[in-house]
């Protein structure tokens, strides 16, 4: 579902990202994992077609992003670090109105159905959203990407500020959306949720993808310090 | 996509308290504005029409009167409050309500309205034109300032961009969302206005095609601010800068541009003095016939000129008194004194005009408010053309007059008093404005610079605005 190719994005002298070669499939959670300026929201934003590449090619579902921006757009969910919504407007209103600029014309039990099913308490779908917290809105995120029907969904650092609890019901709904074949790209710092949710990892750093796991073959210790090796960060861990 | 940009923009507008104060503010300010012009319209309708009767009723009792003492005596000719005054009084306040009609003088128009009032008058009126050029744009920019910039600083606008939302059908949602609320206040005035003035005494020649076409180019203009104020929300990136840039735009041109436009015209084109007007007509005066000097040369050429057309020796001969022949002449020659120097304010009133049309060009207040004038029938040219047709009445008052005399009298009778039912055979003054095609036609230019206004500010936020 989401293919680059030796992606490369320049920004004047700096190499935001490297030759990424990079294959997410159907019903796989592929995590970036990288601090900083590795790269992750460069790759996200050239899958999006926010921004163009330098050379190399990124894909979802066989057409390349750049040559075909709002043709793709149609596979594609996103849900930011700090998902914005329209605080005057119920969690109802807010995704009628993201589901109606995907071209779903949904009615009002069915939005509610999506927000249920991605974990929103029934008395807040009629809340309005500057009432609600950050998970909360996350929430609305995923209905949104579930109401559209998005083959590939793109996250940057989700889980980030979430309080455990939120951001394992987070998780969740991101292994419910697996399950239905959605091939999900995650960028986040979180070890823990990478590991817990996800079914392959990859480390970045300097703009450059410098090492992949199956999440099977690894546990989360392991993980932590082929992280932290990868960012040089081991000795001053011990 | 259009229809839902709309709903949603219409919640957001509607459940934001400055919005709906703004509303209310607005609405209250029209709702007085429009109480307090019935109120003026109805006075000044009822002190026209009983000014008009009295005037008249004191001319047709005149009883038996010499008709030259009866030219002196004088009449007024009242100019009457349209009804599309209630909507735009335009310069009415300061033209003057009617004017005095006399022999060998043509007097301009007194007892304006403005000329009655204190100096707080310099204040301004809250009136329907006020709120719908000034106070309406202002709310325009209110509401519209941040269409898009509160995308961005709210960030929607990253998850908009992921939805694949078209920049085109998402910026007619916002435009129509701007658009209703502001053309639904400007109809329910409009409306109302419409409906007051049907159900008022003598509401004149009020026409509904009129209040229509009136409230067309309202709608234009307010079209012309909404596309600006989108545009310039489209183009950066705060919504203070764009609140700046928008009230720039409304203080250029709705108070700037007409104040330096009165400047730059009166400059260019300068009005006479009163003093020069006077001496310059009194010069002119001069080189021709005085109906009251049967001693000048030129009294004397007229002389000579009758008595060989009429082949008679003697004055006496004639078949008129010539006496009254020679102050009919002596009118006309006034009167053309008088055509030739109005006509030259005429020619700087339009020189001054072209001036206006020529800054229109940066504020589309400037062709708006002519239109709004000229088809309330409140602006100069409208009072030029009863000023006209004043001056017409005279001069056919005179000859009226002077012809009496004529007929009825021999060349050095003396002491001729017409009949006391002789003065109702003079028809009463009366003046109607120009019809509405008349209006269009005359204001062919405005219309045409509102319209350029309209489609360039529309090509320029379409084809510019970058917002996805």
């Amino acid at each position: 579902m989401i293919t680059t190719t030796n992606l490369t994005k320049k920004y004047g002298e700096h190499t935001a990202l490297n030759q990424l070669n990079l294959k997410v499939n159907e019903g796989e959670i592929y995590c970036l994992l990288g601090a900083n300026g590795a790269g992750k929201t460069t790759t996200i934003n050239l899958l999006l077609g926010f921004v163009s590449p330098t050379s190399g090619s990124a894909h979802i579902s066989q057409l390349n992003v750049h040559e075909n921006t709002k043709a793709t757009k149609k596979f594609l969910a996103y849900i930011p670090e700090n998902l914005m919504l329209y605080p005057t407007l119920t969690a109802v209103e807010n995704l009628d109105y993201f589901s109606g600029i995907a071209g779903k014309k949904l009615s009002t039990a069915l939005l509610k159905d999506f927000l249920e099913e991605a974990g929103l308490q029934s008395e807040a779908f009629d809340k309005r959203i500057s009432t609600f917290s950050k998970g909360m809105r996350q929430k609305v995120g995923i209905a949104i990407a579930m109401a559209k029907e998005a083959k590939v969904l793109l996250l940057d650092e989700p889980t980030s500020g979430l309080d455990p609890k939120a951001s394992n019901e987070f998780g969740m709904l991101l292994r419910k959306l697996r399950n239905k074949g959605v091939a999900t790209l995650m960028a986040t710092h979180d070890l823990f949720r990478a590991k817990e949710v996800g079914t392959r990892v990859g480390i970045m750093k300097d703009g450059q993808l410098k090492q992949e796991f199956n999440v099977e073959n690894i546990s989360l210790n392991e993980l932590e310090l082929f992280y932290l090796d990868t960012m040089n960060l081991k000795e001053a861990s011990l | 996509m259009i229809s839902k940009t709309f709903l949603k923009e219409t919640k957001e507008l509607f459940r934001e308290g400055r919005v709906r104060i703004a509303f209310l503010i607005v609405l209250l300010l029209l709702g007085v504005a429009v109480w307090i012009s019935v109120e003026q319209y109805q006075n000044t309708n009822e002190q026209y029409a009983a000014a008009k009767n009295a005037e008249r009723e004191v001319w047709n009792n005149q009883g038996e009167k010499n008709p030259h003492s009866a030219a002196h005596y004088g009449t007024y000719a009242f100019k009457p409050k349209y009804p599309l005054s209630l909507v735009d009084q335009g310069v009415d306040k300061y033209t003057g309500t009617s004017i005095f009609l006399e022999a060998h003088k043509r007097n301009e128009a007194q007892f304006s309205a403005a000329a009655d009032q204190t100096g707080l008058a310099r204040f301004g009126d809250l009136t329907p034109d006020f709120i719908l050029l000034f106070i309406i744009p202002l709310l325009i920019i209110l509401l519209g300032y941040n269409s898009f910039t509160k995308e961005r600083e709210m960030g929607t606008l990253t998850l908009l961009k992921s939805q694949g939302i078209s920049s085109f059908k998402w910026l007619m949602g916002k435009w129509s969302a701007l658009f209703l609320p502001i053309f639904t206040i400007t109809a329910v005035v409009f409306l109302l206005a419409g409906v007051l003035l049907t159900n008022l005494k003598d509401f004149g020649v009020f026409k509904w095609n009129s209040l229509l076409v009136m409230f067309l180019v309202y709608v234009a203009y307010y079209i012309i601010f909404i596309n600006m104020v989108l545009l310039v929300s489209s183009l950066v990136k705060k919504s203070g800068i764009s609140l700046v840039v928008s009230l720039s735009i409304w203080i250029l041109a709705c108070l700037a541009v007409p104040k330096a436009a009165s400047n730059i015209a009166e400059s260019k084109h300068p009005y006479p003095t009163r003093q020069e007007f006077a001496a310059n007509v009194l010069e002119d005066k001069k080189k021709g016939v005085d109906g009251h000097n049967p001693w000048s040369k030129e009294a004397k050429m007229l002389e000579e000129q009758v008595l060989k057309e009429y082949g008679v020796d003697s004055l006496h001969q004639l078949p008129f008194n010539f006496s009254a022949y020679r102050m009919q002449k002596g009118e006309e020659h006034e009167a053309e004194v008088y055509f030739k120097h109005y006509n030259y304010l005429k020619e700087q009133y339009v020189n001054q005009s072209r001036v206006y049309r020529g800054l229109a060009a940066i504020s589309p207040y400037l062709p708006t408010r002519f239109l709004s004038m000229a088809i309330a029938s409140t602006d100069y040219d409208t009072h030029w053309d009863f000023a006209d047709a004043a001056e017409t009445y005279r001069i056919a008052t005179q000859k009226f007059l002077n012809d009496n005399t004529a007929q009825n009298t021999k060349y050095g009778e003396r002491g001729y008093k017409a009949s006391a039912d002789f003065w109702k055979k003079l028809p009463a003054f009366k003046y109607d404005p120009p019809e509405l095609t008349s209006i269009i036609d005359r204001n062919s230019s405005n219309i045409g610079i509102l319209g350029v206004w309209l489609l360039a500010s529309f090509t320029v936020l379409f084809f510019t605005s970058k917002i996805v």
